[in-house]
């Protein structure tokens, strides 16, 4: 048990508030490419601004953090826990078929109460959470990255991390 | 069965009797796509030609489409439409804006918003969802835009969104405007007006729902591409090249968006020089102000009050100068109209006005202050119907093509909107002949500002395209080798006539579908190896997002139909004939185009008309549409009415 709480650390996605131009492509092409639907409301990645408040647009998005709290939640609570880690970009990720909708990660993410990075939804009668899993198979890397039209997004790898204290 | 793309209701909106119902968006979808294409259809049907701007009985038609709020570029875009109180005289015309309503309608569940009647209080509508209310607007009646917006905000969550006429709307200027949020609004036709007229001050609505798309690997792989093709071979290919370093401007796009263009939020973030609260460098206009800092600040007051700045900017302000100079009148208020010292020939020679004049001249339009203000809210070309005994319109000519209200824009005459040079801008002046509003929006800004730019040598421009490559794309594209070769002139009319039709009727599917008129169609692009664009693209986006198989052609088809029963309506409701076609050039375009010294010659221009009308299937003497024509594109009920009028071609 002990040694799952260890976990490698992840790739991460990180932004530039001045270079974001607000356009919320990044929510429109994540929310298609995990949900086949262009929905801002079922997208990993949220920005928020506001024409009339001054100041710079924020990215509500996963942090992957190194000592995730939400994957320990998961893995604390269930015998067969839906979050896992993901070898290859090292994204913490709830897999949908096991996720048995407790949302245990949820309330266990310390980032943005207001406005979670890890959500819920209703697949077929059935309450399952998704939070941002780096597009983690998609050969392209995160598609939010992909289609940030002002380079705002940028993908940093668990490698290029390498050596963050 | 899954509807894609669409959300498949319209929602009907009767003021009058507080009444709301929705109309199956399937019904029309497959002949008039959506966007513009329905709501021309809606108004062949219900707006007659009796019905005045300000009637209850006008119908405020407020579009998105099966695109809108997808990841296509420029799938932000609202058409709104209706009798246009700009007009001059008054037509049914339409406005297009950017922003982020347009989806939020989308995901909220509806492809459009037909309103009709008149609250006989204040109101406002409120849409959550599926659920659809009419509120008092009582408290936010008088605002500005942005209170209006802030307020809603503050009743119904940070995230709502809201379009809003100011007081220039409520005081039934014809220049009023439907703004939304900072930055963007339907400015052209004055539709913040009928909203005014209607007792409507604003639409907020907040959508959860999404879009569907019936292949969504596909759909994302095309929309990736088309992010990656270059639009214009000038200046960068993306906001990734654009060096911000050293600024502190917040960055602000319309929304849903791929391309190049962005404005800057003007704010009052940390260490920023300019002390504005919040206004947003659009695009497409500006103030020739003395001071920087104040044509800022104009920016914010026209969005605020509502009021159409393109309008006030290259119209109604350069009037009074030539108004001036012809000593008409000599100020306003104490305040001294500038003028320059030598002729006003184009927009380029007015003088820049002091933000105290633009300050005072503003809130005298939005308010009706006084009898100068309470003419000008109506726009110039109506102002010189009732200011200095008429004898202000001779100076509007150069301004306003037959005077029909709006500003000669991208013809290449008098100035706003770009350079477009001999003999690029007779199709330009052609599409303004036969068409409702300023020619260079929707039908023609991919013509002057996308595919004049890519050709080798023409007036400023050196395009990347080798002139041997240019007539082999031609005739790809518009089966006529001649179209973009510049030193073809009126001969073979084809080659003006022909571009002519192909941006109109590509312009009517972007304005459907909904997509941005400055990202589509494409034709060149600056990333290929052959130098062109996926002409197909829009056709492709569309199949895959609404599992909908169609041809580029087939879209092009729709983009006729829809064309031929605007102007159908044209000639139905307000007698729109080759005659009034004509008098465009009459009126507007006889003098020198501005970067080329070019005049129109009349005789050899009536034969690309004429050129026009036949390829379109009009006929050649009245400009009307022909039973053949219309019963082709599937309007039969059409011809038989005009027949009954006896308006068929």
């Amino acid at each position: 048990m002990i040694s799952e709480f260890k976990v490698q650390r992840s790739g991460v996605i990180i932004f530039d508030e001045k270079r974001c131009v607000e356009c919320r492509e990044c929510e429109v092409a994540c929310s298609l490419f995990h949900e086949g639907e262009c929905n801002p409301s079922l997208s990993r990645i949220q920005i928020i601004f506001d024409d009339f408040i001054p100041r710079f647009p924020l990215a509500v998005v996963c942090k992957q953090c190194d000592w995730p709290a939400c994957y320990y939640a998961c893995l604390s609570l269930h015998e067969n826990p839906a979050i896992y880690i993901d070898e290859r970009t090292g994204a913490r990720v709830i897999d949908e078929n096991k996720c048995l909708g407790c949302g245990a990660c949820a309330r266990a993410c310390p980032l943005m109460p207001e406005k979670p990075v890890i959500k819920h939804k209703v697949v077929n009668g059935r309450r399952v959470y998704f939070k941002c899993d780096l597009c983690k198979d998609r050969e392209g890397g995160p598609v939010c990255v992909e289609i940030c039209p002002s380079g705002a997004l940028k993908y940093v790898s668990a490698i290029q991390r390498r050596g963050m204290k | 069965m899954t509807i894609y793309g669409w959300t498949g209701k319209m929602l009907r909106i009767d003021l009058t009797r507080k009444k709301i119902t929705t109309i199956d968006t399937m019904r029309y979808a497959r002949m008039y796509i959506g966007g513009v294409g329905i709501a021309a259809r809606i108004a062949w049907e219900e707006i007659g030609p009796e019905i005045g701007p300000f009637d209850p009985e006008n119908r405020l038609i407020i579009m998105v489409g099966p695109l809108t709020g997808t990841l296509a570029s420029g799938a932000c875009r609202v058409e709104v439409l209706g009798v246009a109180p700009q007009q001059h005289p008054p037509c049914f015309s339409r406005s297009g804006m950017g922003g982020h309503w347009g989806p939020e309608l989308k995901y909220a569940g509806f492809d459009g918003i037909i309103i009709q009647g008149r609250a006989e209080e204040p109101v406002y509508i409120w849409i959550d969802d599926g659920d659809v209310e009419i509120l008092s607007a009582e408290d936010i009646w008088g605002l500005g835009t942005y209170a209006t917006t802030k307020d809603l905000r503050s009743i119904h969550g940070d995230d709502v969104r809201v379009i809003s006429c100011g007081p220039a709307g409520e005081n039934l200027c014809r220049i009023a405007i439907i703004q939304t949020e900072t930055d963007n609004a339907a400015a052209q036709g004055g539709f913040g007006a009928v909203m005014g007229s209607k007792n409507l001050k604003a639409i907020a609505v907040h959508g959860s729902g999404g879009v569907k798309i019936a292949r969504p690997k596909e759909f994302l792989d095309l929309c990736l591409k088309q992010s990656t093709e270059g639009r214009s071979p000038y200046g960068p290919r993306s906001l990734r090249e654009i060096d911000i370093s050293g600024t502190n401007f917040r960055r602000h796009k319309c929304g849903f968006c791929l391309s190049v263009c962005s404005g800057m939020l003007w704010m009052d973030i940390q260490g920023e020089f300019l002390p504005v609260p919040y206004t947003t460098e659009q695009m497409c206009y500006g103030f020739n102000v003395t001071s920087e800092r104040g044509r800022i600040e104009a920016r914010a007051l026209v969005s605020n009050y509502g009021i159409n700045g393109w309008e006030v900017s290259y119209g109604i302000i350069p009037w009074l100068q030539l108004c001036r100079q012809h000593n008409l009148i000599k100020e306003i208020d104490g305040m001294e109209i500038p003028a320059p010292d030598k002729p006003i020939r184009y927009l380029r020679d007015c003088a820049p006005v002091t933000p105290e004049f633009l300050a005072m001249l503003l809130r005298k339009i939005a308010y009706r202050e006084g009898p100068i203000g309470d003419a000008l809210a109506d726009g110039a070309c109506y102002a010189a119907d009732r200011l200095f005994e008429g004898k202000g319109k001779p100076l509007l000519d150069r301004i306003y093509p037959r005077h029909a209200g709006q500003v000669e824009h991208w013809a290449g005459h008098w100035g706003p909107g770009g350079n477009i040079y001999w003999p690029m801008w007779l199709t330009t002046v052609l599409q303004w002949c036969v068409d409702t509003r300023d020619p260079a929006s929707d039908t023609s800004h991919s013509w002057t500002s996308h595919v004049q730019r890519y050709l080798p040598k023409i007036g400023s421009y050196r395009g990347p395209i080798p002139p041997e490559r240019i007539r082999e794309i031609s005739m790809k594209v518009y089966g006529d080798p001649n179209v973009l070769d510049p030193s073809v002139e009126y001969d073979p009319p084809e080659a003006r006539a022909i571009p002519a039709i192909w941006h109109t009727d590509m312009g009517m599917v972007v304005d459907s579908l909904i997509l941005c008129d400055n990202e589509y169609p494409r034709i060149f692009s600056s990333t290929s190896k052959d130098g062109m664009a996926d002409i197909d693209l829009m056709a492709k986006i569309f199949s895959a997002c609404t599992g909908v198989d169609v041809s580029m052609n087939e879209l092009m088809k729709a983009g006729e139909r829809i064309f031929n029963l605007l102007r159908a309506i044209d000639v139905r409701n307000y007698g729109r004939s080759r005659r009034i076609d004509e008098s465009t050039i009459d009126v507007g375009f006889n003098y020198p185009g501005k970067d080329d010294c070019k005049m129109l010659d009349k005789q050899k221009f009536l034969k690309l008309l004429e050129k026009y009308y036949e390829l379109r299937g009009w006929n050649k003497d009245s400009g009307w549409p022909t039973r053949e024509k219309l019963e082709e594109l599937g309007l039969k009920d059409v011809a038989d009415e005009l027949e009954r009028i006896g308006r068929i071609g």
